[in-house]
């Protein structure tokens, strides 16, 4: 009994320690989702939650994309469609879409996309500039992550958060 | 640092406190100047500012306050009668004196407002005076004697005066010490009663020490020492007796009620979700014992939590009367300066309200009485000529009215003139003539509201720059308030402010246009009315209605929200009839839902801004509901052509052209998979595409998602949750479904069955069982299926 628990507080240490490893300042966890065909990511720390679609009301005088508010357990929380953001046509919510609920400082909003996929966990040197075509102040792009046989676009969480209508 | 800044905030909040109370006392003193007990308050207040500020170091504030100090103090001992000519001065310096605390607020020390004047001015009055008014001391002093005993002090050398001093120590020392021994004898215990005689001595020897630079006259207020030494002559012992009274109340800051407020309003809508859900546990377990029980529990939730809201937003009310202090001074002032008599009644200043609404009330009462002073209010000579009264009177009221608190202002005075209103307006173009003609007398009084307005023939220092009345409306309506003007020409005016008592929590009234719901704060409606379409006429492009005497312009919400219009209008509608300061609008809605508490939650930063929408709420059933911006709404109605009552949406799923088999679609709706199943194989041949569902409501659900223009629904009669009727009743509803063939597919044969089945909008009625050849060419027939894909 005792040696039982002996090795699973060893294991335990060393599963600890390898985490340690991995959280070394040069990884970045992302979590993934897909918008249309594209794949993005945004910083796993600015996620408040994700959570399944649920009624909200509709709002007036707004852009498209912001598709209405909703109650997130007493607070009012803007929604936002970001394959309409993005340019994309309308889809049909279905069982996979998630509303992800991001925050950066104050600004909180909610954004309807089409599926999660995972949490990334990148290394820092994988992680390119944007393209230097879509670069500058106004791009939501923060930059394009490598990962094996895929490449992720990283998104900007202020900048998806600032109003800009 | 940190503690001198608390010390700091702790001073400028006492201060200000005290000198509000200053004003109002100040300019009732100078219609009693003999109430000593006034003067002693007035003169605490001075005393306790100084003492604070020289211990923070505030030079310049300690010099003024002490100046100060030596007139009241002269006044205090009858050494000075209070004239309306030293009140200008003390005025003065206590305005110098608001300005040094807001300096030291901003800046944290007390420079850059120079006091020398001020002071000289002071120093006038306090020395000047010594021997200018002895006559005035004489008239006072026997107002004091008479109360105490029949010696003429004032006739008395200063050694006559000390003697007899003495003497009355004596006296009353003796008096002191044969009551102490005849305690004793009475057997009480001595010790009990020491400290009598030993407070008593400091007080009533203290009148020597002042009396020195003032012997005098120091003698009327000494001597009632007896009885009354510690509020006439003995500053320091009197602030501890108020302040017994005072440590009733504490300090709190605002923020932590604004958070003990928000917490309420947490509460408030757990309460209205609970009270929902209570109601539907209801109808689902009718006559279950637990239910009773359930019922108890929800009703005292929600009546502790009514009063719990209620309590929270007591601890928020201040009494209006911290606005309507100000007031007796500012007449004062305005009478001297407009060579006016104008008497100031106040009524109702207990009357509480929130501190939010307190703050914002201030400036507007500012303009409205300074208007009525200027503009109302005749000269005495024009008064007396049209047998009124010389003094004009201005009556400041407030009362609770329901939700709402009044403030009522009132003047007898020269009234309004709708006509010269409305030529004025004309002139300087801010409205046509023809809209003149339009205008009932109460519409022509509102334009005083209007920016840019000033009907003072002269622009004088108080008022008729244009912009004081203005800023009445935008303040008032910044708090949901209504303004009421009424007026006799010549006889005087009546402005009435309607304002809601809080902020936070709101009645609203909530209605409902298509699908959606929008919250109406219940103070902004003034009635509710019902009307068939025939009523509303179109006059250049607008929606009118005629409501009793007054044509009322329309909006429908669906317009200014951009709300999709899918549903059938009937051929009634429900006009919300809004009021705002002194204008009105009519709201078309759909529906009317109710009364309902409703707490206002911002939209936040990303969606603030939005024309129309003051926030949002959380109903009861979790789902947010946005609240109408009363204010910006009557704004934007003025640029909405009216589409309100145009039969929208054209049916356009008919029309559509179908260029196969599959493009036709039709939806089964049965609780019967068996049943469902003979159907599709019926019509599978056929090759439409075909949807199923399990009973109304799902279809209606899919209807609505609104992803396929069916061509037919094949409807069985008897489902769970909403059986064929119903939903044929609903689906009919619908502009765009008007057309679209509802099949009944029953077992159901009765007469009556068949007859409700043509009521509700089926078209084909088929009875179970039936051949697949059948159904299909039912089907066929009413798709209008072409033969070319068979």
């Amino acid at each position: 009994m005792n040696d039982k628990l002996k090795n699973i507080i060893s294991k335990q240490n060393e599963q600890q320690q390898e985490g340690k490893i991995d959280h070394s300042e040069d990884i970045v966890q992302l979590v993934g989702f897909v918008i249309g065909e594209e794949e993005y990511a945004i910083p796993i720390l600015a996620i408040q939650e994700i959570i399944k679609p649920f009624p909200w009301t509709r709002v007036p005088q707004v852009p498209k994309y912001v598709v209405g508010v909703f109650n997130m357990r007493g607070a009012v929380i803007p929604l936002i469609d970001l394959r309409l953001k993005f340019g994309l046509p309308h889809k049909k919510q279905d069982d996979e879409t998630r509303f992800i609920v991001m925050r950066h400082g104050d600004d909180i909003a909610g954004f309807v996309i089409d599926r999660l996929t995972m949490a990334i966990r990148i290394k820092k040197t994988d992680i390119g500039p944007a393209p230097e075509t879509i670069s500058g102040d106004d791009t939501a792009i923060d930059g394009v992550g490598k990962q094996e046989d895929r490449i992720i676009t990283i998104l900007k969480v202020n900048k998806l958060l600032k109003r800009d209508f | 640092m940190d503690e001198f800044q608390e010390i700091l905030q702790d001073f400028l909040v006492e201060s200000f406190e005290l000198i509000e109370q200053l004003d109002q006392d100040l300019v009732e003193l100078e219609n009693t100047p003999e109430d000593l007990e006034l003067l002693n308050g007035i003169f605490r207040v001075a005393h306790t500012i100084k003492g604070a500020s020289s211990f923070l170091n505030f030079d310049v504030l300690t010099r003024l306050t002490h100046h100060m100090e030596d007139v009241l103090n002269k006044a205090r001992h009858g050494e000075l009668l209070i004239t309306p000519d030293v009140m200008d001065v003390i005025l003065e310096s206590i305005d110098l004196m608001k300005a040094l605390l807001n300096t030291i607020r901003d800046t944290s020390a007390d420079g850059g407002i120079d006091i020398a004047a001020c002071i000289v001015k002071l120093d006038k009055v306090a020395g000047g005076n010594k021997n200018a008014e002895t006559p005035a001391v004489q008239e006072e002093a026997p107002v004091e004697k008479v109360e105490e005993d029949d010696i003429d002090y004032d006739s008395m050398g200063p050694d006559e005066l000390e003697a007899e001093i003495e003497r009355l120590l004596q006296e009353r020392q003796a008096e002191d010490k044969a009551k102490r021994q005849a305690k004793i004898a009475a057997g009480e215990e001595v010790l009990s009663l020491d400290p009598e005689p030993a407070s008593s001595e400091p007080a009533s020897s203290k009148p020597e020490v002042v009396s020195t630079p003032a012997p005098a006259s120091v003698t009327p207020a000494a001597a009632p020492a007896k009885s009354k030494s510690t509020p006439s002559s003995d500053t320091q012992a009197a602030p501890p007796a108020k302040k017994a009274t005072v440590e009733q109340t504490i300090r709190v800051d605002v923020k932590r009620l604004d958070h003990l407020m928000n917490l309420i309003g947490e509460l408030v809508l757990a309460k209205n979700r609970l009270i929902k859900i209570n109601d539907d546990v209801e109808e689902r377990y009718e006559g279950e014992e637990f239910l009773e029980e359930l019922n108890q529990v929800v009703s005292i939730v929600s009546l502790v939590t009514t009063d719990l809201q209620i309590a929270v937003m007591k601890t928020r009310m201040l009494p209006i009367g911290k606005v309507f202090n100000k007031f007796p001074r500012m007449i004062r002032d305005l009478t001297r300066e407009l060579n006016k008599k104008i008497e100031l009644e106040i009524f109702g200043e207990d009357t509480e309200l929130d501190k939010s609404i307190v703050e914002e009330v201030g400036d507007p009462l500012v303009h409205i009485i300074r208007n009525s002073c200027d503009h109302g209010i005749e000269i005495p000579s024009v008064r007396a000529e049209q047998g009124k009264s010389e003094t004009g009177t201005i009556k400041l009221k407030a009362y609770n009215e329901g939700n709402q608190i009044v403030i009522q202002i009132d003047d007898d005075g020269k009234g309004l003139d709708a006509e010269m209103l409305k030529e004025k307006c004309i002139q300087k173009e801010m409205i046509t003539e023809k809209e003149a003609d339009n205008m009932s007398d109460k519409e022509a009084f509102g334009l005083i509201f209007k920016p840019g307005f000033s009907t003072a023939a002269a622009v004088t220092n108080v008022s008729g720059r244009g912009v004081g009345m203005d800023v009445v409306k935008t303040n008032i309506e910044k708090v949901n308030g209504i303004i009421d003007i009424d007026s006799e020409f010549g006889h005087g005016t009546s402005i009435k402010l309607k304002i809601p008592l809080t902020l936070a929590i709101i009645q609203a009234l909530l209605v409902g246009v298509q699908e959606e719901h929008y919250a109406i704060p219940l103070a902004s409606v003034l009635e509710t009315v019902r009307i068939s379409k025939d009523e509303i006429y179109t006059v250049e492009g607008r929606s009118v209605m005629r409501l009793r005497e007054e044509v009322l312009s329309l909006v429908h919400i669906g317009d200014i929200f951009e709300v999709e219009r899918i549903l059938d209008a009937s051929e009634h509608a429900y006009v919300v009839v809004l009021g705002l300061g002194t204008s009105k609008l009519g709201l078309i809605v759909d529906t009317l839902v109710g009364q309902e508490e409703i707490v206002i939650k911002s939209l936040g930063e990303y969606l603030k801004g939005i024309k129309g929408v003051a926030g949002a709420t959380i109903r009861g059933d979790g789902g947010v509901t946005l609240i109408v911006d009363v204010v910006a709404l009557m704004e934007i109605a003025k640029n909405v052509k009216s589409t309100a009552l145009i039969d929208a949406a054209v049916n356009e799923s008919s029309t559509n052209e179908k260029t196969k088999a599959s493009d036709y679609a039709i939806m089964i709706i049965d609780d019967s998979s068996t049943d469902r199943m003979i159907m599709r194989k019926a019509l599978e041949p056929i090759g439409v595409t075909l949807v199923e569902a399990n009973d109304g409501q799902e279809a209606l659900n899919i209807l609505k998602q609104g992803n396929i223009n069916f061509d037919a629904l094949l409807i069985d009669i008897e489902m769970p949750r909403m059986d064929g009727y119903t939903l044929a009743t609903e689906i009919k509803k619908y502009n765009r479904y008007k057309n679209l063939p509802l099949i009944a597919v029953t077992s159901r044969t009765g007469k009556s069955d068949r007859m409700r089945g043509v009521e509700s909008g089926m078209v084909e009625y088929i009875t179970k069982p039936y051949s697949s050849d059948y159904l299909s060419s039912v089907v066929q027939r009413n798709i209008k299926f072409k033969s070319e894909f068979l």
